[in-house]
């Protein structure tokens, strides 16, 4: 093996005096990195993207979801498709669970989008007491949804 | 002109050193590769958990139906976590240092399910200030105990004294 022509830190002087990266253990890496993002690839995807505001509950549920009318509990807002709809902080420490600015825009949105699912998916943060999600749930009762499910990381 | 017969042979280990694979296009493609599947990556997958209202909040009580049906209940509060059917407290799980008592509430919850006849339902009642996660973790637990229906309904501070 000639050892004169490997140089340090694998570059290496060429016939014409430039130098010219050896490639080899970047190759090495670069199959490594390819074989892992191979392996976790999934051709499903997520249907359903969750909410960048907030922090979902971990759980054990294998259940994939599918596309709903979808209620987000952040930990300071109620929102519905993104769409800001009520502060929990005021409603929050009323005794009455109706919260009307929900109730007003689902059916609004209902009336609008002549929609009678009955199929509710709530993406709440892990933190929010239940409190709030007891009286989010009752509002939407009230606008006729009565099958609910909750979106969750799945436990690796 | 030097004559053939006095070429220079180099022995075919030495001819090996000099040639060098270009691994430029292979690394071209690598590199597009990686890129791709890091945009395509899912690193997190969600689930959901099913649940439904209590009849009272959906539909009102049908009273045709006579009586309403008994279920097992789990009240979760931050002073305890408790086992209930109709109004016998069957378990109280105290919760120690804001510690939930999940491990024995699951051991519990096989060893109620094997006793009763009520294997399908249950409802978890939780107390305001629970946060959703600890519901979310006590929803696994019953569905990994053969509850196939998960209810959610709320607590009362003392079940005994119905308020």
């Amino acid at each position: 093996m000639n050892l004169k022509k490997r140089t340090s830190f694998g570059f290496g002087k060429g016939d014409t005096g430039t130098f010219r990266p050896q490639l080899t253990s970047l190759v090495d890496v670069m199959a490594i990195i390819l074989v892992f993002l191979i392996k976790t690839f999934s051709t499903e995807g997520n249907i359903i993207t969750p909410s960048s505001d907030l922090e979902l509950p971990v759980s054990t549920s294998q259940k994939k979801p599918s596309p709903h009318w979808s209620i987000e509990i952040a930990r300071n807002a109620v929102m519905s498709e993104g769409t800001f709809v009520a502060s929990t902080t005021a409603f929050a420490k009323q005794d009455a669970l109706l919260i009307p600015e929900l109730l007003k825009w689902l059916e609004d949105k209902r009336r609008l989008r002549n929609d009678t699912t009955s199929q509710a998916l709530i993406q709440c943060d892990k933190e929010v007491p239940y409190a709030i999600v007891k009286k989010v749930m009752y509002t939407c009762s009230k606008a006729k949804f009565t099958d609910f499910s909750v979106l969750v990381i799945q436990e690796e | 002109m030097k004559l053939s017969l006095f070429r220079e042979h180099k022995i075919p280990s030495d001819q090996g050193d000099d040639s060098e694979i270009d691994v430029a296009p292979v690394m071209n493609m690598f590199i597009i590769l990686v890129t791709f599947l890091i945009s395509m990556a899912v690193f997190t997958h969600v689930a959901i958990l099913e649940f439904t209202l209590p009849p009272n909040v959906n539909a009102g009580l049908d009273q045709s139906k006579g009586k309403p049906k008994l279920r097992l209940t789990v009240r979760v509060g931050s002073d305890y976590m408790a086992i209930v059917l109709g109004d016998k407290l069957l378990d109280s799980l105290p919760v120690e240092k804001g510690s939930f008592p999940f491990n024995s509430l699951a051991e519990k919850l096989n060893a109620r399910r094997r006793e009763t006849s009520l294997q399908d339902e249950i409802v978890i009642a939780s107390r305001d200030e629970i946060a959703f996660k600890q519901v979310v973790h006590v929803m696994d637990i019953c569905r990994e105990a053969g509850f196939s229906k998960v209810g959610l309904s709320s607590a009362t501070a003392n079940p005994e004294a119905g308020k």
